[in-house]
Formats: C-alpha cells, structure tokens, sequence
C-alpha cells in the first residue's frame, strides 16, 4: 500500500510535468536554433529557472548530503563553489553570449571552430564533451535508481523503474526542445524548495528543536565533523581550496551551460542572473541540515547507504504521501538535467560531427532530423553504459568537472587575446585532461590539491607559452567560413 | 573610492571570489558558533548571501543597472 501511494505519487509528478512542459510548447514551430537554444530569445527569468534546472541535479539532493553524513565539512565546497562560478559568469558569459550571437553559434565546440579556426580543436572539444557527458548522466540514472528503491518500500524492481523513466525522457526530449527543458524546470524549482524546505527544516526542528541543537549534538558526537582536516590531508583544506577553484572556474563550461548562455535573449540576461543565481546556492544549506540530521538519527551507513541517509529517515518516520512527494522531487532532479544533457550531446554531434566533419545534414530540415534522432541514440548509449557501469555519485562528478574545466582557458584567452593559437588550445586541453586523468587514477594528490586543479595550472601555462610564442593577430583566429550558421 | 572605476570592479569580484576559496583554510574552526552554525559553514552562507551584493555593485560601476 505504501509503495503504491509513494510510486503513485512520483508517477503523477514526473507524468504531470512531462504533460504541462509539452502543452506549453506546442505551437512553437521547430527549428535547429529553436530546438537547441531556444531560438536565442529567453528573458532574465526564463533562463533563471532553467539554468537553476539544470544546475541544482539530483547530486544536490544526494551527493551534498551523502557527503555531508560521511565527511561534514569537505561538502561545503558545493555551497561555495557555484557563487564562485557566478561571480567569472558575470565577466565572460556576456561576451562568450554576444560572440555566439554575431556569428550564430549553435554549440559550444562551434565556438572553438569559429575563435581558434580549427576544425580539429572543435572536433577535440566534441568528442570531450561527449565522454564528459556520459557519466553525468549515469549518475543522474544511479539517483533515479535510489529514489524509486525507496518509493518501492523494498517491493518493486528500481533498475527497470529507472529505464522506464529514463525512456519517457528521452521522448520528451525528442519532441520538445531546450523550451521543453525549461517549462519541466519550473516544476522542477518549485518542487525542490518545498522538499528541502521539508527535508532540511521540519526534520531538524522534528528531531532537535533547532538547527543550533542539531549542531550541539553533532559537535558532541563527531567533534571534527564540521571542519577541514590538516592542509594536505585527503580532503582537508588545500583540497577544499583547489576543488572550489578547479569547479568553480569550470562551473559554465558544460555543453548544456554553454546551450543555456546561447539561450539568452541580450547579455543584461546573463548578468541579471550572475547576480540573483547565488541566492539560489542558499538551498543547499538546508541539504547539509538534512545530511547532519540523518548522521545522528541514523548513524553508521557507508558508501551508497549513505547517499540515501535523509531518505532513510523520511521513510521510517513519515507517511508514504511525503516519500512519494520528496522522491518525486529527487527523480525530477534527475530527469530534468538529463533532458539538457542529452540535448546538448545530440546538437553536438548533429552540428560537429555530422554537418562539419563528415559534412552532412546542413540544411534546417535534416539537421533537426539528426539531432533528434541522435537524442534517442545517445540516449539509449547512457542507458546501457550506465546498465553495465555504476559507481558512486560525487567521483562521477568530479571526473566530469576534471574533464570539461580544461576547456576554461580557451574562453579565457579567446576573451583577453587575439595571439592564442589553435594548437595551444589543443595542447592544453589534452596536457591538462591527461595530468588530471594520470593523478586520480592513479590516487596521487601533491600538496593535497584537486587532481583536476593541477591539469588547469598544466593547460595554462601551455596556453601561456603558446600565446607568448605565437605572432601577433594571426588571421585565422577569426575567418571561419562554413562552421558557421545563419542567424534566424 | 581612491583606486579607478574600472579597475575597482575587479577588486569588487575578487573580494568574495577569495573568501570562497583561499580564505578558507584561515576560517577553518568551530568557534565563534553564528545563529547556531559552526563557524566555517556560516562564513561560507554568509558569502554566499552577500555576493549579490557585490556583483550588483560591479554592475553599477559598469552602468548596467
């Protein structure tokens, strides 16, 4: 009975924002720039939910809060990183937007194409993002698998639960576009700070009192909990600093984020929300109220266990509507960034891989046709990656972060100098995904610093010295030539 | 206001930039506890709460707003 009302519930939710999202964007006609960035017309607060959409995922939910249970302290980062992130955003999303929009870019790799002129560069960059991708949306499939485990009450099969779910999305995708994206993300926003509102409020003040209270217990129980362990120490202080920085500066850098800054209607948009998108970040301190809270009511789950922790908690302790409510929450948490994700990987390999490289599909028609169909393709590749391959949530994301973070410096350079060559860009990029991959594969940490940090400092200096090396105004940093798309 | 506009606004991004990240091994502690939190959470909140603060001041140096 449980189950079905708490299943009942997320089946409701996710079915009833798939509908609103699909009725809202119905009489929209078609087209490559609307289907992947909108057709470059939404305002300051469209952009506002959707980036909110698909920033705040299903790790917001479980990751900050498994981290808060099993490290305390080393998930703060998550808070600070994003505000971070948004205080560069102000700086170089208006120019990266106004770029994109004189030249009509569609992806992000075309940016690559059309500052650097290399074909190669962008194909490079294609071929990162795709791989970056994939395990972000594996992760955001693990979430799913979770959340219906819990809403099952032990009764139903999670795994096929999550494919089913996942199917649905991937038909959304296919129908609705970026705008689609955005419609599911006002459910989607609305829904999250009610149930944290819940998870990180009323539990606290359920069980303790006051958040203050809370802390007392906590301090008692696990006095090094709420602060950084020594300098170098695995995820002490050196680490939190350079992991703020590694993922802060690489915070826009996703192939969605770049497809939601094309999506702005001038560049006052993006500054707006460089501005008000901080605020947002303050949710998560409910998250770590939820993580501390479920540390002392539940104590000792390990690994996965305790990702679920909170969850645990609002299971053995409140009625099945509020666990349908809540894990309906999480799994659009999941849905949602996947359906930008997806998106943005299937415009890619439409666009860079199809029209440039293999030169195929240019006209408005075909190239719709193809990013559709690669929606369903990819899609379906995520699916049997992640059937295959689970692991668990927070090192997902921080392989995706020492991924697509390299890409920074392109933009910066690209922004600051006209002398940066291509073969820099390369350069870098490959030294610093190859230093950061070689570190953390092989666990190894100099002065306890992010992995991914010490393959950024490797790509700048190359990129430094490239920019130094190289003859002023080299012409074919601009032409550019057939990448490029009209502007509708 | 002593220093240039135009560079007082990237003194204005840095602040809140550096409290984030390298600032906070030196306010790495439990003590003083602010509204209950333990010292290095509330620093964090708090700049997370104010940086909108900072970035609506660079946008008025640069006359967006």
């Amino acid at each position: 009975m449980n189950a079905l009302i708490a299943l009942g519930t997320i089946a409701v939710v996710v079915l009833g924002t798939i509908l609103f999202a699909v009725a809202s964007v119905r009489r929209i006609r078609m087209s490559p720039h609307e289907y992947i960035i909108g057709g470059r017309g939404f305002g300051a607060v469209f952009l506002w939910v959707l980036l909110a959409g698909e920033i705040y995922t299903s790790f917001t939910f479980l990751g900050a809060a498994g981290w808060t249970y099993s490290f305390g302290a080393p998930a703060f980062y998550i808070l600070a990183y994003g505000t971070f992130g948004y205080v560069l955003g102000y700086f170089l999303l208006p120019w990266i937007w106004s770029y994109a929009k004189e030249r009509g870019l569609l992806t992000a790799p075309d940016f690559f194409a059309a500052r650097y002129g290399s074909k190669t560069l962008a194909t490079i960059v294609a071929v990162v993002q795709f791989a970056a991708v994939i395990p972000y949306v594996t992760l955001q499939l693990s979430a799913i698998e979770i959340f219906l485990k819990i809403a099952g009450y032990g009764t139903v099969n999670a795994e096929f639960g999550a494919v089913l779910s996942f199917i649905a999305i991937i038909a959304f995708v296919f129908a609705t576009g970026l705008r689609g994206t955005a419609w599911a993300s006002i459910v989607k926003d609305a829904l999250v700070i009610g149930a944290l509102l819940f998870v990180g409020v009323a539990i606290p003040l359920h069980f303790f009192g006051s958040p203050a209270v809370m802390f007392d217990q906590v301090l008692r129980a696990h006095p090094n909990h709420v602060v950084l362990g020594a300098l170098t120490a695995p995820k002490g202080s050196i680490w939190f600093v350079t992991t703020v920085l590694l993922t802060g500066i690489g915070f826009f850098m996703g192939p969605h984020s770049i497809a939601a800054v094309y999506s702005a209607k001038d560049a006052g948009v993006l500054r707006r929300n460089a501005m008000f998108l901080p605020l947002y970040q303050l949710v998560l301190l409910l998250v770590f109220f939820a993580g501390f809270s479920a540390l002392l009511i539940a104590p000792g789950l390990h690994g996965p266990a305790a990702d679920q922790s909170f969850l645990t908690i609002v299971v053995r302790y409140y009625p099945a509507w509020i666990v349908g409510f809540v894990v309906a929450t999480g799994t659009l948490c999941a849905l949602v960034p996947s359906t930008a994700l997806l998106l943005a990987t299937a415009s890619i390999v439409s666009k860079n891989i199809v029209s440039d490289l293999f030169d195929r599909a240019h006209d408005d028609r075909a190239r719709l046709l193809v990013t559709r169909v690669m929606v369903v393709a990819i899609g379906l590749l995520a699916l049997g990656l992640w059937i295959a391959y689970k692991t668990t949530l927070v090192s997902l994301l921080l392989l995706y972060y020492n991924g697509v973070t390299q890409f920074t410096p392109a933009f910066v350079f690209g922004a600051l100098s006209r002398r940066t060559p291509a073969w820099g860009i390369i350069a870098g990029i490959v030294a610093g995904i190859a230093v950061a991959l070689a570190l953390a594969l092989t666990n190894t940490a100099p002065f306890g610093c992010n992995p991914g940090f010490v393959g950024l400092i490797a790509n700048v200096a190359i990129v430094g010295v490239a920019t130094l090396l190289s003859k002023a105004n080299e012409p074919a940093a601009i032409a550019t030539g057939s990448t490029l798309d009209p502007v509708p | 206001m002593s220093t240039k506009p135009t560079s007082f606004r990237y003194v204005l991004a840095a602040i809140p930039m550096l409290a984030l990240s390298l600032a906070v091994p030196f306010v790495n502690r439990v003590e003083p506890r602010v509204l209950g939190l333990p010292f290095l959470l509330a620093w964090i909140a708090f700049w997370v709460l104010v940086t909108p603060l900072f970035v609506w001041g660079i946008g008025r140096i640069e006359r967006r707003w």
